[in-house]
């Protein structure tokens, strides 16, 4: 994904001289490309988050549309106030790109973990938050987000995550269906997509066949295909690599939750706890039960509709 | 578009009676915070900033970082006519295009929103590199607090402006002594913000703030130096002799007697018509 976003940023530079990046000292040989062209254009503004975005919504009044981009963890928390008073109360058009949201940088500890970034920027008015699920959405989001008046926030991974192969399009705070099925939903943001079609190829051979929606969108929230979810389905899987506050899950259920009637919800994902143990990103899933053998157990349950037992295997 | 220090100087005990008039009307506090940079307010405005309500390109633009101080502010722009005088009226109103923190949405011709410290000038340096990109002349001042320059964020935006040379950009530090709770030489250790600016990287001066020929000399260096950012310390008071060092002024709202007392003492009314009864 951080290749995505590096070619990405060249293109729409390359076509709009608007566009600015600044980064917070970090993506060493990633932006070389990006400099020999547009070297005016990039700045280096130092470890220092707060005044990057600061000088991002100076000279988004200046008329240019920044980018600023940092390990997600610095990118959000840091410079918080900074988004909220600079960025998100005048409304200006700045794009945040955090690398490594979630647990990519699991071994690295707690300082560099980000479960709370899609929360935090989630909470900010005039904000539009996504987690791409693969280099292509990376690609194909960054020139909806700069066609917005207003701010957004960009969760990405790591290098080399392999493609979704789903021929659906990308289309800004639209849920994109990945796999077509019946009874059951999964719902999923950022990384979890993969673990999901990976679950689901295993659950064919048992006959069962879930929808996959990627909410690469986080805010908005696409209620249309909520609603349409609820009238249609039995039960609904969430699947994020979020704090249990504030991300997908805890939007989706508040909104479903919000209806009458209407399907059964469960979420899999971290809890609300920081993660010790300096353990990676796939056991971290793994012992917190959102990989993809824990999403194929949570989804036989919910499709012979017995009490599920969720959680790590 | 000189003018001689003595009008400057009669037009800053106007600004001065205006703000006490709508601290007393509005029942708002942080008045020596409003009056402590009114002489320099009144020096940028009349005899040194191009500024054009419409944001035009080229122009000069002003940031009030201590956005608590907007009572000065206010009145300036009203007194050049940016809007109209009876507005002031409504100082510290719900809804109100002045509110007790500036806000670009309450009033548009503002370059930025202030309230939370420590932005100003960060934001300031995004534009002047932006300017810089669009090879816009316009100069960008930002007028900060001596208790503003304890966030950190101040220091993270001091070293960007010198990493970058940004000689078309002024910081003024209105350094009146006094912040929330208590004087800022106490709070924060006996130090010399001029001396910390040079350290990284600004031409640095300190001036009496409250001297309009001082303050006239020093905008007519800026910059001190190419190539550099320049930073003005200016020690200020609030102009008025039983409001000037005391910390219960950045509270406390003039009664009755109190706005009578200081309007006499400035032997001048406020620009608009206000109230003589809280």
């Amino acid at each position: 994904m951080r290749r995505a976003f590096a070619n990405g940023l060249e293109q729409l530079a390359d076509a709009d001289d608007r566009v600015v990046f600044l980064t917070g000292d970090l993506g060493f040989q990633v932006f070389d490309a990006f400099v020999a062209k547009h070297g005016r254009r990039y700045v280096n503004v130092g470890i220092a988050e707060a005044q990057m975005v600061a000088a991002a919504a100076g000279l988004a009044l200046e008329g240019f549309r920044p980018f600023v981009y940092s390990i997600a963890s610095f990118m959000t928390a840091r410079p918080f106030e900074q988004f909220r008073f600079c960025v998100a109360y005048p409304k200006l058009p700045v794009i945040a790109v955090g690398a490594g949201g979630g647990y990519t940088y699991g071994p690295s500890g707690v300082s560099h973990h980000a479960p709370d970034d899609l929360a935090l920027m989630s909470l900010l008015p005039n904000m539009t938050v996504v987690a791409p699920g693969d280099p292509h959405e990376v690609s194909a989001l960054l020139p909806q987000l700069l066609q917005l008046d207003s701010p957004s926030y960009m969760r990405i991974g790591k290098f080399g995550e392999p493609p979704l192969d789903v021929p659906a399009p990308v289309v800004l705070g639209k849920a994109r269906l990945l796999r077509t099925g019946e009874r059951v939903a999964i719902l999923t943001t950022g990384n979890m997509a993969a673990h999901a079609l990976d679950a689901c190829r295993h659950l064919a051979a048992a006959q069962i066949h879930p929808s996959v929606y990627h909410f690469h969108t986080v805010k908005p929230l696409d209620t249309t295909t909520l609603d349409h979810l609820a009238r249609s389905v039995e039960a609904l899987l969430i699947v994020e690599e979020s704090s249990p506050m504030g991300g997908l899950g805890a939007e989706v259920l508040k909104y479903i939750r919000g209806a009458d009637s209407g399907p059964r919800v469960l979420r899999l994902g971290p809890p609300d706890a920081f993660a010790l143990g300096s353990y990676r990103q796939e056991t971290l899933q793994q012992r917190w039960g959102y990989d993809a053998p824990a999403i194929d157990r949570a989804c036989r349950c919910l499709w012979n509709n017995t009490q599920t037992t969720l959680g790590s295997s | 578009m000189k003018v001689p220090t003595e009008a400057l100087r009669s037009k800053a005990r106007q600004i001065r009676a205006t703000c006490i008039q709508m601290a007393h009307d509005g029942k708002e506090g942080h008045l020596s915070s409003a009056l402590s940079p009114v002489d320099i307010l009144v020096a940028l405005y009349w005899n040194w900033l191009h500024i054009t309500p419409t944001k035009a390109p080229g122009r000069d633009r002003f940031l009030l970082s201590k956005g608590h101080g907007c009572a000065s502010l206010y009145a300036i722009l009203a007194e050049k006519g940016v809007f109209p005088l009876s507005v002031l009226a409504t100082y510290n109103q719900e809804n109100s295009a002045l509110p007790n923190h500036p806000c670009v949405h309450a009033l548009p011709v503002l370059e930025t929103s202030s309230g939370s410290l420590g932005h100003g000038l960060g934001i300031a340096t995004g534009m002047v590199y932006g300017m810089r990109l669009k090879q816009d002349p316009g100069r960008v001042v930002v007028l900060l607090g001596d208790g503003e320059c304890n966030e950190g964020s101040v220091w993270e935006s001091a070293m960007f402006a010198a990493a970058h040379g940004m000689d078309r950009l002024l910081g003024i530090v209105d350094y009146n002594g006094i912040q929330a709770v208590g004087r800022s030489d106490e709070i924060m250790g006996h130090t010399r913000l001029e001396d910390k600016f040079r350290s990284f990287g600004w031409s640095a001066r300190a001036i009496d703030g409250s001297n309009m020929d001082e303050i006239v000399s020093a905008l007519s260096e800026v910059p001190f130096e190419t190539g550099k950012p320049t930073a003005i310390v200016a020690h200020t008071r609030a102009g008025v002799s039983f409001m000037n060092d005391d910390v219960l002024w950045h509270y406390r709202k003039p009664t009755d007697e109190e706005l009578r007392q200081a309007l006499q003492e400035l032997d001048v009314q406020s620009i608009y018509v206000g109230s003589p009864h809280a």
